[in-house]
């Protein structure tokens, strides 16, 4: 077997995204991972592509843009990720929320992107189900569903089509540079390639280790309730405002019980192709232990029955969490490595790696191929980090 | 009608075949878990309880290697399902 092209560290939806689009440019790709696909936070989070829940400027931009290539996957890939535009609706608890909201609204119309904001009345008429004693919201026709593992197992089985080749159950146990290539050992077998792309998530920082980089990622924990089967609680996703403050601004007081406050927990409900909800969620650093804590449940629980009072005879079935791949300044790596060259970053997504899945395949596929990129990768580059340049927002 | 025994429901609260099962193994499944993400044996009610020790000899047929281990799934809070109006601390006069 020759040597593949290019070498695809981690199988979740990045690293999945990454091998399509390269396979898609006839590069022979080799797909690694320590378990099966979607093993890690790409099986273990709930999976929404918003644009309302990124910063006006790049991360907007990152994100639209990768709303519109799930159009295009969702057409293009045989088997089917259950993918469904179903739009996103935002909750302002407070009149303070609502101001605050509209600012927020107003950036993203200024930039051209489809939000608008809703009244009381008509958040009423897209959740029948949802509490009447908020001021309003704001609701874009864009945001979208899926299943993430699903669309992992989708992404692979197109790739193999133009002969992706994978390697489960492989981890990286170290890697070394020989002249111009990376020698990649995993248990089995020692794989060798010019070019790699670390798609390693919350992973990313030990892969980097290995060839002393060192990748200012860490795990940023979420838990999520799933549902007994049950009748449509609701049509779309739902999020409170306070969602936007736990996931930027953690240090904001929200005033709330500190069973809520404590674990920044905020609301949000997610329908799924079946009949189960997810409802999260809440956001914690406790390095890579993915044990679900019954307060942050307990959290969860209360701040959803606030919005949803219906939800008290519903039965969880089921708590599971997952850890992010959190970068200090919020925005994803996406980028190759000054002094390594061929080796490639893309990781770092916090939250947002269903949502810019398609789009940094793409940006990886176009900088690996010396194509003009479809966005400015200026703000997610590496040495961002080294030259001072990334800034905290 | 002839059924084959890949038409065998093994997990029952989502009706997933024996069938199912060999492929998300042939597929690269190889735990458990893996198994489940594929084809959703053991994300029903009752969470596996049923279905996955007979998942776990499944693997180890498909694979034919007995003594490879299959994994477990990971027993997770909550182990009964519980309402939200209990998760959520709700008094009785508010219940």
């Amino acid at each position: 077997m020759r040597n593949p092209d290019v070498i695809v560290i981690g199988a979740g939806v990045i690293g999945t995204s990454v091998a399509y689009y390269l396979t898609e440019r006839n590069y022979k790709v080799l797909l690694i991972d320590k378990g099966d696909a979607a093993v890690g936070t790409s099986s273990h989070c709930d999976a929404a592509a918003m644009l309302t829940d990124k910063q006006p400027g790049a991360d907007a931009a990152l994100g639209f843009s990768s709303i519109g290539h799930f159009v295009e996957l969702s057409k293009n890939l045989s088997m089917d990720f259950e993918f469904a535009q179903t739009g996103s609706l935002y909750i302002c608890e407070t009149d303070f929320e609502y101001t605050v909201a509209t600012d927020y609204v107003n950036s993203l119309r200024s930039e051209g992107y489809p939000v608008h904001m809703v009244d009381r009345k008509e958040l009423a008429e897209r959740e029948p189900y949802l509490t009447k004693d908020l001021t309003g919201g704001f609701w874009s026709d864009v945001c979208s569903q899926m299943n993430p593992y699903r669309l992992c197992f989708a992404l692979i089985e197109e790739a193999k089509k133009k002969g992706l080749e994978t390697a489960f159950y492989s981890p990286v146990l170290s890697m070394k540079r020989e002249g111009e290539d990376y020698i990649v050992s995993t248990p089995a077998k020692e794989y060798r390639s010019k070019l790699v792309v670390n798609c390693a998530g919350i992973w990313a920082p030990h892969i980097g280790h290995m060839l002393g980089l060192s990748i200012p990622i860490f795990p940023r924990k979420g838990v999520i309730l799933l549902t007994e089967k049950t009748f449509p609680l609701c049509r779309q996703k739902v999020q409170e405002y306070g969602y936007l403050v736990t996931k930027f601004h953690p240090e904001m007081e929200r005033h709330l019980d500190p069973l809520i406050e404590d674990n920044n927990v905020s609301f949000t409900i997610e329908p799924t192709n079946d009949d189960n909800f997810l409802i999260g969620s809440s956001r914690n650093f406790v390095g890579y232990d993915n044990s679900v804590e019954p307060e942050i449940a307990q959290g969860i629980a209360k701040r959803a029955l606030r919005f949803f009072p219906i939800l008290k005879d519903i039965n969880c079935i089921r708590a599971y969490s997952g850890l992010r791949p959190f970068v200090p300044d919020h925005l994803p790596i996406i980028s190759p490595v000054d002094n390594l060259p061929g080796y490639y970053i893309a990781a770092g997504h916090e939250g947002d790696g269903i949502s810019m899945a398609p789009i940094t395949g793409i940006l990886i596929s176009q900088m690996v191929n010396n194509e003009k990129p479809d966005l400015a990768l200026e703000p997610f580059r590496f040495s961002r980090f080294s030259d001072g340049s990334s800034r905290h927002i | 009608m002839k059924t084959t025994d890949d038409d065998l429901v093994i997990c029952r609260c989502e009706e997933i075949t024996l069938g199912e099962i060999r492929q998300a193994v042939r597929d690269g499944a190889r735990e458990v878990s893996a198994v489940k993400r594929r084809t959703r044996a053991g994300m029903g009610l009752c969470q596996g309880r049923t279905c996955e020790p007979i998942i776990q000899g499944i693997i180890k047929q498909e694979i034919k290697a007995l003594n490879e281990t299959t994994g477990k799934l990971t027993a997770r809070f909550p182990h009964r399902p519980v309402k939200f109006s209990v998760l959520g601390g709700m008094t009785d006069e508010e219940s």
